[in-house]
């Protein structure tokens, strides 16, 4: 293979990023009423539209 | 990383997977119309009932247990607790010459003392939710689901490992939709392991958390709640008791501001032999599935102790909602509803990939 190895940034920067979003919209909606509700689902929202994006643009 | 390492983490990503996938996908195909539990009764069982009496005046607790007991002559009292949004009372007693497992359970017009109609789950959701918690095995079938989750968690955590190995060449995101169909549902099953590993670790945890239930109840009462009660040595007969009523504005007024749940009666599970244990609740989503128990001595009336739950009680008080979804609104739910889907397609393209290797070897 002539492609160098990607490293752990590029591998594993994104998964972390929605890993961590993900969890402080599920805590968050658990100490909050009202605005947190909104604003846990949209955290928690946040892999569901990476998802959509990585299948919208999926290539070759 | 070395070929060893992976292959000894794959072996453990198949046989976690293999061992358990059949389990999780019941779990996650049951799991999805439990999160809409509330919702789909409410359209299912909508039934209008009105109280007895509209000028809202109430019959005292005492009063309420006394018209209880009387529809079944020889019962004693269990336990009783208190619907959110109706004047109702709900009795739960119990024949003490009968066998000890056959509750009677009554919910009763606190404005009128008339019988109330009962706010049971509709069957199919009961069928449901019972296949999910135990596979109507009761505790070992529970103990055996959370053993299921563990091989979850051991799934999840070799899933995350191999996932570098795979995608060492694959930029985040990459779907390559033109190849082979194992090829694509490797990229599949990557993408939507690597997006939603945050939810399904929580749900896992959590839901293997629900499972040891029984047994971390079982332990509160053989240890903390027993030291509050070493003082006694008899216990209270029904005669004996200090009115339920008193009881219980007793012990609201030592837990101000937080909401009355239910009362376990002397020599009942979730009590001691001596006490009234009343259960309270918080408010937020959090403090709502925290509950404290007042003890209130059963022959004084008097506060004995306000029981502020160990630890381990409170984990379980967190886990139950952290794993329902049922504490942010119907945003929240549809989530649970989506991100239970992904997992179901994870699990079934993780079988896929297992089947598709093995033909592919001679």
């Amino acid at each position: 293979m002539s492609r160098k190895d990607l490293g752990f940034r590029a591998i594993f920067g994104a998964p972390i990023i929605l890993f961590v979003l993900s969890l402080i919209g599920l805590v968050g909606a658990l100490l909050e009423d009202g605005l947190w509700d909104w604003l846990g689902a949209a955290l928690l929202g946040t892999p569901l539209l990476v998802l959509t994006w990585a299948l919208i643009r999926r290539r070759g | 990383m070395q070929t060893r390492t992976i292959r000894a983490w794959t072996w453990v990503h198949k046989w976690s997977s293999l061992v358990s996938t059949a389990f999780l996908l019941m779990l996650c195909v049951t799991g999805l119309p439990l999160v809409f539990t509330h919702e789909i009764e409410e359209v299912l069982l909508h039934q209008q009932w009105e109280p007895g009496r509209a000028d809202g005046a109430k019959l005292n607790l005492d009063q309420v247990l006394e018209v209880a007991l009387s529809r079944h002559p020889g019962d004693v009292a269990a336990f009783m607790s208190f619907d959110e949004d109706r004047p109702v009372v709900n009795v739960t007693s119990v024949d003490p010459k009968g066998p000890a497992d056959i509750y009677n359970f009554q919910p009763i017009d606190q404005t009128s003392g008339a019988p109330a109609p009962p706010v049971a789950g509709h069957p199919v959701m009961e069928f449901l939710l019972q296949l999910h918690t135990d596979m109507f095995l009761g505790l070992p079938g529970m103990l055996f689901l959370g053993a299921m989750g563990l091989l979850l968690i051991a799934a999840l955590m070799s899933g995350v490992v191999l996932y570098a190995p795979f995608m060492r060449r694959l930029p985040f995101g990459t779907v390559r939709a033109s190849k082979a169909a194992r090829t694509r549902w490797l990229d599949y099953h990557n993408l939507l392991g690597a997006v939603t590993l945050a939810w399904v670790l929580v749900v896992g945890v959590t839901g293997v958390v629900n499972t040891l239930a029984t047994p971390i109840i079982a332990f509160w009462k053989d240890t903390a709640l027993k030291e509050l009660t070493a003082a006694y040595d008899a216990p209270v007969a029904a005669g004996e008791r200090a009115s339920l009523d008193a009881a219980v504005k007793r012990a609201q007024a030592a837990l101000p501001g937080m909401t009355l749940q239910f009362v376990a009666f002397p020599g009942s599970s979730y009590s001691t032999d001596h006490h009234y244990a009343v259960f309270f609740h918080g408010d937020t989503p959090l403090t709502t599935h925290m509950t404290t128990p007042a003890l209130i001595d059963a022959r004084t009336g008097e506060l004995a102790a306000v029981a502020s739950m160990p630890w381990y009680v409170k984990t379980l008080s967190l886990s139950q909602p952290l794993h329902f979804g049922d504490y942010g609104g119907l945003g929240l739910k549809l989530l649970w509803a989506l991100l239970d889907i992904a997992t179901i397609v994870i699990l079934i393209s993780g079988l896929y990939l297992w089947l598709a290797k093995r033909k592919k070897k001679p």
